[in-house]
């Protein structure tokens, strides 16, 4: 394997595969900068233009996109704390604390340190065990699923928002929210009072942006203009050059959130459909239990950052494995993959590895190599966000409003998408103001839809025979889990 | 999305800024009279990106688009099965400027068994493109290789479970069971990246499969042909148009709004025509997707329709 390794490398180290990787992840970053455009619009957008590059050039490219556009989120979630997706609403939990602190310019350098080693913790993940984990992974059924669902349930509802039963409720909620729609096994209309637009549900992208990103915004411009501009603000702008500085022994210290964060972004990311979001939120919720100070996350602890970062970009690299291992993607991004590689020639499925073994091995060892092209151009972006730290808020909120509205239309170029996002930019504000966390809302909403098909094809499989559960395991330890989380909750609570 | 939709997007979400709130807004373009095509033509594709109709329409605009001596601007406007594109396509300007490109399944299911803003008479069918190669499919090593040898398997008692990715894929098969007097029970899944791992892990008996199964020689076995030919990768297993006189809708379309001007289509399907023939669409097509490329043209292919309509109907009275 290594002597493969080696000459993917070869075919992979050129100048122009390199000058694509750097374009491909710089492009990444300045597209997931924008709230609500991550690295699934910035696939979207460039697969066109590979239609013109080599193949390896052109994959090369879209993993430096996919790489660039999960990183570039952190920056307004920790500048602005504009979140456009859950899981960079993780890293504004103590991002943007730090950043209000002065410390800006130190929370993007934890975010890309920990973002770069998870890709890379992952990147090697993928290499050595695609094939065996893969195995894992056709393992877990719906029931499985269910179980794994209801244990993430639980354990958000305890991270965010002042009580268990507080974050439970919106959970559902956002559960409830997905159940718009066409109904996954009747294909009949739920609550869409004859709306074509409503049938594939309420969209998420406008959803996200509108209650996190959009909701922090409008209070930030609310409390701007009742307050002006506060001593807060301006030591923020100003900064702290002294304490911005992250020296490496510092950034290793912090060694096993990162070892934990990567391990649990990887293990998500090999179960399809799982994704970023809940890799991050285990994640941080994980750190926290293990800190010897768990009261001092959410105040600007950079071990949130890393916890979350390190796990979000883990995802991206043991996505690919259930693609390269069974041709089943991941998430959306690694679909839109699959169609790149079909273009390029290369048939995704289980006979991958042993067709097309040449090209796979290159790009292994191009995502390898983009994750320190990663490094080096990301460094260079701090720099330049950093700039954007010292803007006051009074001028770069408003833009901020109107990059939201963009990130909603742009890939789906509906107006109905951008009423959702102002209507939900509303719901997100109510909620803040009566401590129901709007991230459990969204990641309810997000893992909804999954949550009642799995349900659902499990009640079905089953003939809705509830010993069922008994004979998986996985499902057992997985409701066991549960069980354990929510009783010790609401003891405590 | 080409460069220039992504400009003009944003552009126009800029615009659009202060009437954000108004939902609901579509510009109409005006009318024109001269030569088709006047302006770069839109290709919508009511499927999600990245799947195999939407890598097809890729290509497929490239060559289109120099035919035609105009960009093909390919447009993703997934949702509902389909529906959402080809009820926006139904209510575009009639003026071929913007075109649909998508499986007949979309265009006439919904209309027979939901309330949507179309019916089977908003479109004109331009040309055929493809077809899907839909089958019933089994794990290579099932006791059983034909549709008949699962039917007599299922008598042996015991309900079996199946994958379906639609309403319409699990209302033939019920078809099926309800002629033979079996009993099987529909777990729906989303498409086939979900329907693979449900039959390679054992969590099913057989699947729908929409020819994802291409993919996987070796792994899974053709029991049945949903189309109503047989098709390209297993000639020697019938089809069920064969055994029951039922076919699911197949066929990859490019269809205009009605209304259309009788020149514009025959415009337009010539420059179909010719762009099937392209190397790189064939190749993509035959080689990697493992489908045919089937031209038909505007008569012929309303004749086919009209006889899947006829199919459809029967299906859809014994199930709905």
């Amino acid at each position: 394997m290594l002597e493969q390794l080696l000459t993917g490398f070869d075919a992979a180290l050129t100048f122009g595969n390199l000058a694509f990787i750097a374009a491909g992840v710089a492009l990444g970053i300045v597209i997931g900068v924008i709230p609500g455009l991550g690295s699934v619009t910035a696939l979207a957008v460039l697969v066109p233009v590979t239609f013109y590059m080599q193949p390896l050039a052109a994959i090369a490219f879209l993993v430096g996109v996919n790489k660039g556009g999960t990183s570039g989120g952190a920056v307004p979630a920790i500048l602005l704390n504009a979140p456009g997706t859950p899981e960079a609403a993780a890293t504004a939990l103590d991002g943007h604390p730090l950043a209000r602190k002065g410390q800006a310019e130190k929370a993007m350098k934890f975010a890309l340190f920990s973002s770069v080693t998870g890709d890379t913790f992952s990147d090697i993940v993928l290499i050595l065990v695609a094939a065996p984990f893969a195995v894992v992974a056709l393992q877990f059924g719906p029931l499985e699923f269910t179980a794994v669902l209801l244990f993430a349930f639980a354990l958000l509802s305890g991270l965010a928002g002042s009580s268990p039963l507080k974050g439970l409720t919106a959970i559902f909620l956002g559960v409830f929210l997905s159940t718009i729609g066409l109904d996954p096994i009747d294909s009949t209309t739920r609550m869409t009072f004859g709306q074509v637009q409503l049938f594939d549900g309420l969209p998420l992208a406008a959803i996200a942006i509108g209650a996190l990103a959009l909701a922090s915004v409008t209070e930030q411009l609310f409390g701007l203009w009742r307050e002006g501009e506060t001593a807060t603000d301006r030591a923020a702008a100003r900064g702290d050059r002294a304490a911005n500085r992250l020296p490496f022994r510092t950034f290793f210290g912090y060694r096993k959130t990162l070892l934990r964060s990567a391990f649990l972004g990887s293990v998500v990311g090999m179960l399809p459909g799982l994704g970023v979001s809940l890799a991050a939120f285990l994640s941080y919720g994980a750190a926290r239990r293990a800190s010897s100070d768990p009261d001092s996350f959410g105040r600007g602890n950079p071990e949130g950052i890393v916890a979350t970062e390190a796990a979000n970009s883990a995802v991206v690299g043991a996505n690919l494995v259930p693609t390269i291992a069974l041709g089943i993607p991941g998430n959306i991004a690694a679909a839109l993959l699959i169609g790149a590689f079909m273009i390029h020639g290369v048939v995704p499925g289980p006979f991958m590895m042993t067709m097309h073994g040449e090209l796979i091995y290159a790009l292994f060892a191009s995502m390898l190599i983009a994750n320190v092209v990663h490094l080096a151009i990301g460094t260079v972006g701090i720099r330049l966000w950093a700039h954007v730290a010292r803007v006051p808020r009074g001028v770069i909120l408003p833009l901020v409003i109107v990059l939201c509205i963009a990130g909603v239309y742009l890939p789906t170029q509906s107006m109905f998408d951008i009423g959702v996002m102002l209507a939900f930019a509303g719901v997100g504000l109510v909620m803040r103001r009566t401590g129901f966390s709007v991230v459990c809302l969204v990641i309810g909403f997000l893992l909804g839809g999954m949550f009642e098909t799995s349900l659902r094809q499990a009640l079905l499989l089953y003939k809705s025979n509830m010993t069922a559960v008994l004979q998986s395991p996985i499902a057992l330890i997985f409701l066991a889990l549960t069980l354990f989380i929510l009783v010790r909750a609401f003891r405590r609570g | 999305m080409s460069h220039s939709t992504t400009r003009r997007g944003l552009l126009a979400g800029l615009a659009l800024t202060v009437a954000a709130a108004t939902a609901g807004l579509t510009a109409s373009e005006p009318a024109f009279a001269g030569a088709y095509p006047a302006k770069p033509v839109t290709l919508v594709v009511p499927y999600r990106a990245g799947g195999s109709t939407e890598t097809m329409a890729r290509v497929f605009a490239k060559a289109l688009g120099a035919e035609l001596g105009q960009p093909i601007v390919v447009r993703t406007r997934p949702g509902a099965g389909g529906a959402v594109g080809a009820t926006e396509v139904a209510a575009a300007a009639p003026d071929g400027h913007t075109i649909l490109f998508a499986a007949t399944a979309s265009l006439l299911w919904p209309p027979l068994t939901q309330k949507v803003e179309y019916d089977l008479n908003s479109f004109i069918y331009v040309a055929q493109i493809t077809e899907y190669q839909q089958a019933i499919v089994a794990k290579a090593d099932a006791p059983y290789d034909t549709l008949a040898g699962l039917i007599a398997h299922s008598k042996q008692g015991g309900g079996l479970n199946y994958a379906d990715q639609s309403a319409m894929s699990r209302a033939y098969i019920d078809f099926i069971a309800a002629k033979e007097g079996v009993e099987w029970t529909g777990i729906p899944t989303k498409g086939g990246g979900e329907m693979v791992p449900f039959l390679l892990g054992g969590k099913v008996d057989f699947a729908w499969s929409g020819g994802i199964h291409n993919r996987y020689a070796g792994k899974m076995k053709v029991l049945a042909s949903m189309n109503s030919g047989r098709l390209i990768a297993s000639p020697d297993t019938p089809s069920i148009g064969e055994t029951y006189g039922i076919a699911m809708p197949s066929q990859a379309v490019i269809v205009a709004p009605a209304g259309t001007p009788r020149d514009v289509v025959d415009t337009l399907q010539a420059a179909i025509e010719t762009a099937t023939r392209d190397a790189d669409f064939a190749d993509l097509v035959e080689n990697k997707l493992k489908f045919p490329v089937k031209f038909v043209g505007a008569t012929a292919l309303q004749a086919d329709i009209d006889q899947t309509v006829t199919g459809l109907r029967k299906v859809v009275e014994q199930t709905q």
